[in-house]
């Protein structure tokens, strides 16, 4: 392979009634990468999955998958690839072997895979009863299964824990970590939640309104997470004239006296200078700007988490 | 090819499928048996002439609607499984062509309509006999009565795969498929060109095969035409 992406897209469009749902997204993901992507509901995480897939047709823009051109080579990538797009598809009346069985037919592998992929998700006591009789956690694993039957080098999970309870995302998240990473498996996991692949992502995506928002290493987007320091005090206007006085740089905010970080010894001497000055400090706290706000400051969305 | 048949295959059991199969022949045959023991005393010396013949065509008139409506609903049962639960996504995002799928579904649905035109030979043969006719029957006319029609209608198969496969919602196609069987009804009134009356063997020429050469013919075309759209379609 010449391409260290196994995902590259260039300037990805996809256009629905006139509007454009993905919007110029550039995606970048290298080998062995646990990708998340996130973005809240209908920013275009879906589409660009499709398209992705070859389900869906891009109106404009390059999609390349393992070095290769998706529309070019399609049957050639999507033979290494494995994917569980939005809730799983399954047929209810057969089960759950069967419906693996029905895979492998196309896929063309031999059938002591559909033992193995059932033993990684944990449904060989169940792979004899009709798939319409699961649970939605059931169902999801399947769908993990049936995307895991090909061996595939990249993986494409849309949502897979979209409608679970916690301990059904718990376990979705607990198999996605187990899957073999020695392999070198590369693993794009789409979601609204950024907790959900906090924990388990290398690199984060963001999307919103279909344009790519953010696109760097989780760490880098912590970075963003701005902390500063918050410190009650008895006067706090009278407070903040004197830190002024003695050129510290602060501000009021509800009350509080707020500051950017700042180290040790800086603190330590204003808390000294505070006091002196007869002013009571009644406590001094650090605040963190969580994951969570950063988020929904970036995607400018309330109410999708 | 071969590969995404044997999972269509595969796919369609226990969804009562083979059951409708076996049942249109068994209605057909089993409604002229009715007719046949009520008035065995009266028909019997009517058809003296060609008691076979008679037999062989009061069961194709009945098979024909049967057929009209069956095909319909086979060919939504065929794409049904499908639609139900959201597989397409799943099923074309495998390493298969577009093509080999559609063109599989249409198979699927030919396949389970030729397994019944056989029934419908073999139970006529079993009603003939049950009713005392000669042991050895108009074999090439059997066979006529029952394959013809079969080739005739493909362009229904054609038209019912194109439109269970393309539309999310099976009330379509199976409207269509209902109102293609009302019209058939009245397909000897038709013209020519009305491919409705092409499974009767109908025609100005007396001739069934230009029949079942205008049906095979229309049907390819059809067939393709749903081809080119699945093929361009995005997937839900």
């Amino acid at each position: 392979m010449n391409s260290p992406w196994m995902i590259e897209t260039k300037q990805l469009t996809k256009m629905l009634g006139g509007k454009p749902v993905v919007d110029r997204v550039d995606m970048l993901i290298q080998k062995g990468e646990i990708y998340g992507f996130l973005g809240p509901n209908g920013a275009g995480k879906t589409t660009t999955i499709r398209m992705l897939l070859g389900l869906a047709r891009p109106s404009s823009g390059h999609i390349r998958l393992l070095g290769k051109d998706i529309r070019r080579e399609r049957l050639d990538i999507l033979r290494k690839v494995g994917s569980l797009v939005e809730y799983p598809s399954y047929y209810g009346h057969l089960s759950g072997y069967e419906n693996l069985e029905a895979v492998r037919r196309l896929l063309d592998i031999p059938k002591s895979r559909i033992d193995e992929v059932l033993a990684i998700v944990r449904l060989t006591k169940d792979a004899k009863r009709p798939v319409k009789g699961y649970s939605l956690g059931m169902k999801q694993r399947l769908g993990i299964a049936t995307a895991l039957l090909g061996s595939p080098e990249l993986l494409i999970l849309d949502e897979p824990t979209n409608g679970l309870d916690p301990a059904g995302i718990l376990e979705i998240r607990e198999l996605i970590k187990s899957l073999p990473r020695s392999q070198g498996v590369t693993i794009l996991i789409s979601s609204h939640l950024l907790s959900e692949v906090d924990q388990m992502a290398t690199r984060v995506g963001i999307i919103s309104s279909g344009r790519m928002i953010f696109q760097d290493s989780i760490a880098r987007l912590r970075k963003q997470a701005k902390s500063g320091i918050r410190m009650r005090v008895s006067e706090p206007e009278q407070a903040m004239r004197l830190l002024h006085g003695h050129g510290f740089q602060a501000a009021v905010e509800s009350e509080l006296l707020a500051f950017d970080d700042l180290p040790d010894a800086q603190i330590g001497a204003m808390v000294a200078r505070l006091s002196e000055h007869g002013h009571l400090i009644y406590r001094i706290e650090e605040s963190a700007a969580s994951l969570e706000r950063i988020f929904l400051d970036m995607t400018g969305t309330e109410g999708s988490l | 090819m071969l590969r995404v048949l044997s999972a269509e295959w595969l796919k369609i059991r226990r969804k009562g499928i083979w059951f409708l199969v076996m049942l249109g022949p068994l209605g057909a045959v089993g409604l002229q048996g009715l007719n046949y023991a009520i008035r065995y005393d009266y028909l019997m010396p009517l058809y003296a002439d060609d008691p076979w013949g008679r037999l062989i065509t009061n069961v194709t008139m009945l098979m024909l609607p049967s057929m009209f409506i069956g095909l319909a609903i086979l060919a939504s049962m065929n794409a049904g499984i499908e639609h139900q639960m959201n597989a397409w996504k799943q099923t074309l995002a495998l390493p298969v062509k577009r093509r080999d799928v559609f063109l599989a579904k249409f198979f699927i649905t030919s396949l389970l309509l030729l397994v019944s035109s056989t029934l419908i030979i073999a139970f006529t043969l079993m009603l003939g006999w049950l009713l005392g006719l000669e042991m050895n029957p108009p074999v090439v006319q059997l066979l006529q009565a029952s394959y013809y029609p079969y080739l005739a209608i493909m362009p229904f198969v054609a038209l019912q795969t194109n439109l269970s496969v393309l539309i999310h919602n099976q009330a379509v196609p199976l409207t269509v498929g209902i109102l293609g069987t009302v019209i058939s009804m009245f397909a000897l009134w038709l013209p020519d060109w009305m491919p409705w009356i092409w499974p009767y063997l109908e025609n100005s020429y007396g001739e069934p095969l230009y029949s079942v050469l205008a049906g095979v013919g229309t049907g390819a075309v059809i067939l393709l035409i749903g081809m080119l759209v699945f093929n361009r379609k995005d997937v839900r």
